[in-house]
């Protein structure tokens, strides 16, 4: 594995939640650059089309190919940032791991519901805040 | 009250404290240089302002608290006297040991952070593919 030096995060842009959460991530300082793409998006589909997991799964693919999905995305998704890095580590160890991918799954295939109640507007308009609103 | 000693004290109690805190920061900014060039090698002018600083928080810390337990209540002999000198420095002693411990841990912290930065990602990557070229890569935002 080389070392990523830039990652593309998918995310699903028809959750509330995944938008905040993609939109927490963008405002993080980082150690590697990161861009964010919906995983229904026409670019995502062509680029990105041959990974299994792509809009079932949060997906992070680093600049050099290589792709992790579900809880490892998340985890490589903690790990470029400045403040995280170390609980990426953290939580990826003998430990904390199994916890973190429960409630990485627990999240994750809940998040439309998580996301009603926390956040009710779905977001349909595309009136939800572009990530540098909230700087 | 007389306490003829009390002047004799204060003096001592001065000079000592000046001369360790001046000791003490001199070392520290000597060696803790070692430690803050090999965290910024890319701008040596970041160590040393950093260094500068930690330098002058540590005077701060230590003179202001030097100055805040000078107040004896009395020596009227020159056993009270020596005892009350020597309470004094050892409460100042503790405190600059306190001071130090907590640099060497700054230093530690500073130290860790720029070792993280270098590693890769703790989890493999389930799957390889082929980049598509040309690739799009995100600008860094400055």
């Amino acid at each position: 594995m080389n070392v990523p030096t830039a990652l593309t995060v998918l995310y699903d842009s028809s959750c509330a939640l995944c938008i905040r959460c993609r939109d927490w991530l963008s405002r993080q300082d980082a150690f590697v650059p990161m861009r964010f793409m919906a995983c229904g998006s026409k670019q995502a589909r062509e680029i990105y089309g041959s990974v299994p997991w792509l809009g079932e799964e949060l997906v992070v693919v680093s600049d050099h190919g290589d792709v992790w999905a579900g809880p490892a995305a998340f985890i490589t998704a903690l790990w470029a940032l400045r403040e995280w890095r170390e609980w990426s580590y953290r939580i990826s160890g003998p430990e904390l791991a199994p916890l973190a991918e429960r409630f990485f799954h627990a999240i994750s295939s809940n998040r439309k519901t998580i996301a009603a109640i926390i956040a009710p507007d779905p977001c349909e308009g595309g009136t939800c805040r572009v990530p540098h609103a909230y700087r | 009250m007389e306490t003829p000693y009390l002047v004799p004290v204060y003096a001592t109690y001065a000079v000592i404290t000046l001369g360790l805190t001046i000791f003490l920061a001199r070392t520290l900014s000597k060696n803790g240089a070692i430690f803050l060039e090999d965290v910024f090698k890319d701008t040596p002018k970041l160590a040393g302002a950093v260094n500068t600083l930690l330098v002058v928080g540590f005077y701060l810390v230590n003179l202001g608290y030097a100055a805040l337990i000078m107040k004896a209540e009395g020596a009227e002999t020159s056993v009270a006297a020596v005892e009350v000198l020597a309470w004094k420095l050892g409460a100042l002693l503790m405190s600059l040991a306190f001071m130090h411990f907590v640099n060497l841990f700054v230093f530690y912290r500073i130290r860790r952070r720029s070792r993280l930065a270098q590693l890769p990602p703790p989890v493999m990557p389930q799957m390889q593919m082929q980049m598509p070229v040309p690739q799009y890569f995100p600008q860094p935002t400055a």
